[in-house]
């Protein structure tokens, strides 16, 4: 599988403080690649090494093979990203169009695409935050690109619109755009991601899938639901099996359920300290 | 239209949208206006007050108006979303200050007629006022890159204002010859001097060192708008 990013022994300082201590990671084409820590973990600057915002103070990085990106294949979204207030969502998505070389005929696609086609002569100014949301996802994928930066992309909105932000980019990714999305949501990292990298204080913890790293910091317990709301705690080996099924054979078994962490708590066995 | 031209049309149209809706900008556009009416009515004997309206003009809507445009973008992070796109550093250098540099014409034309002085010399002083024109729309995108937000650009960009602007009364105040000297290369200064110099039969020329020392001035300008623009288009 061809890789679109590539990060190698990625250090960086601001003054004398190292804020990233060697990176090391690889995003294929086609992933979604969740990366997860805390504030001040350094996703932030992570992200904007990769997008040119930031030089790295040593390592490489690589972007489809390249040591800066592409700009015309990437777009990028952060829950700062500015728009123009004063203009209408349509004129905003106008300005980049032109700046692209995107045709205009483009815009009412996309505002379909991010539930707002009736919001395009509305000043931006009189969004939600959630409806600007949108709109910066709008501009960011305008352009129809081939690796989407996210840095915390739903940070603040209400579930709703956290929901329908998920939806847009499960389908972008289902049609062949790679994301690499920070985020400091579990829940998110689980919904969206193949694979997570846990961030904290600049290094890499652990990197899998979500499911994979379940079932490796997994007790090896499973959770028996019986009648009388009652549960027991069961080992997963020869005894477990035969206590389960003696709960059978009793009738007492309502259900079974494997005792693994999620990744919140897999990311506090390995720090010890929570994600927000 | 290539692509550097698109982008550069792109920047320009989507100002200008936001300029008709933005007051701040609106109001400041205006002041040199109103100015140069009133300087109107009380007449402008002494041909030294010439170029003050014109001063006025592209102190506060050259480098002001800039300023405020590029400090605004910095505010609303919308300037992070241009240095992203394909638009290269002088499609958004040239892209926002062609619309400085229209509306301040506009003003100086409008201010020239308002204050109602007989200008001697129109060619030269209209190299003179384009090269300060150039001038001071790169000083205004410094001070705007300097500032945090909109609010800002007034303090940054006071000194600017005292100095750019009130270099003649200064020059009356202070006794210091270095420092007279010195203000006397400012750019409203050997406008002024020009002006004076043509109004009393001055040759193409004998002001052709006014025009060199303003030229001068825009050069250098640019060159460090380009550095700091750099310097802000990738964190530190």
């Amino acid at each position: 599988m061809e890789n679109v990013i590539e990060v190698r022994n990625l250090v960086h300082y601001f003054g004398k403080k190292s804020v990233l201590k060697g990176l090391h990671f690889e995003v294929e084409k086609g992933e979604t690649f969740g990366f997860l820590g805390p504030s001040g973990s350094g996703k932030t600057t992570t992200i904007k090494i990769l997008t040119s915002q930031l030089i790295g103070s040593k390592g490489e990085i690589r972007i489809f093979g390249q040591p800066q990106a592409d700009l015309k294949r990437i777009g990028i979204l952060t829950d700062n990203s500015g728009l123009y207030d004063r203009l209408t969502v349509y004129d905003n998505l106008v300005l980049f169009c032109d700046l692209y070389g995107t045709d205009r005929a483009r815009i009412s696609d996309v505002l379909d695409e991010v539930n707002l086609a009736a919001e395009g002569k509305t000043v931006v100014k009189k969004l939600s935050k959630g409806m600007k949301q949108r709109v910066t996802l709008a501009r960011a994928i305008l352009h129809k690109p081939d690796l989407l930066f996210l840095d915390e992309p739903t940070s603040a909105l209400d579930p709703v619109n956290r929901t329908r932000i998920h939806t847009i980019l499960r389908r972008l990714n289902a049609e062949g755009t790679t994301i690499f999305l920070t985020t400091h949501d579990m829940q998110e990292a689980e919904e969206l991601c193949h694979r997570v990298a846990f961030l904290n204080a600049g290094e890499i913890k652990a990197m899998n899938s979500p499911q994979a790293l379940r079932l490796h910091y997994s007790d090896e317990s499973i959770s028996l639901h019986l009648k009388e709301n009652k549960t027991v705690v069961v080992e997963r080996n020869e005894a477990g099996a035969a206590q389960i099924q003696d709960y059978i054979a009793n009738g007492e078994l309502l259900a079974i359920h494997s005792n693994e962490p999620t990744l919140g708590d897999i990311f506090m066995q390995l720090t010890g300290r929570d994600l927000v | 239209m290539n692509g550097s031209m698109k982008r550069v049309g792109a920047i320009f149209v989507k100002d200008w949208k936001d300029l008709k809706r933005n007051s701040y900008v609106l109001f400041t556009v205006f002041m040199p206006v109103v100015f140069a009416a009133i300087l109107g009515r009380m007449g402008v004997e002494n041909p030294g007050m010439h170029m003050f309206p014109v001063n006025m003009a592209l102190v506060m809507c050259a480098a002001f108006v800039q300023a405020s445009m590029i400090a605004e973008e910095k505010e609303k992070n919308t300037l992070r979303g241009l240095m992203l796109s394909p638009a290269s550093t002088l499609d958004i250098f040239i892209g926002k200050s062609v619309l400085t540099g229209a509306v301040t014409i506009v003003v100086i034309i409008l201010s020239i007629w308002l204050s109602e002085v007989q200008l001697t010399g129109i060619a030269p002083l209209s190299i003179a006022i384009l090269l300060s024109l150039i001038a001071y729309i790169s000083i205004g995108t410094i001070i705007g890159l300097l500032s945090r937000n909109v609010m800002e650009t007034g303090i940054v960009g006071m000194p600017v204002l005292v100095v750019f602007l009130g270099s003649s009364f200064i020059m009356q105040i202070v006794e210091n010859e270095f420092i007279k000297k010195v203000l006397s290369y400012l750019p409203n200064e050997q406008l002024s001097s020009m002006a004076v110099q043509l109004h009393g039969g001055a040759a193409f020329g004998e002001v052709a060192s006014h025009l060199a020392v303003i030229a001068v001035w825009a050069v250098a300008s640019i060159a460090l708008t380009v550095v700091m623009y750099k310097k802000s288009a990738a964190d530190k």
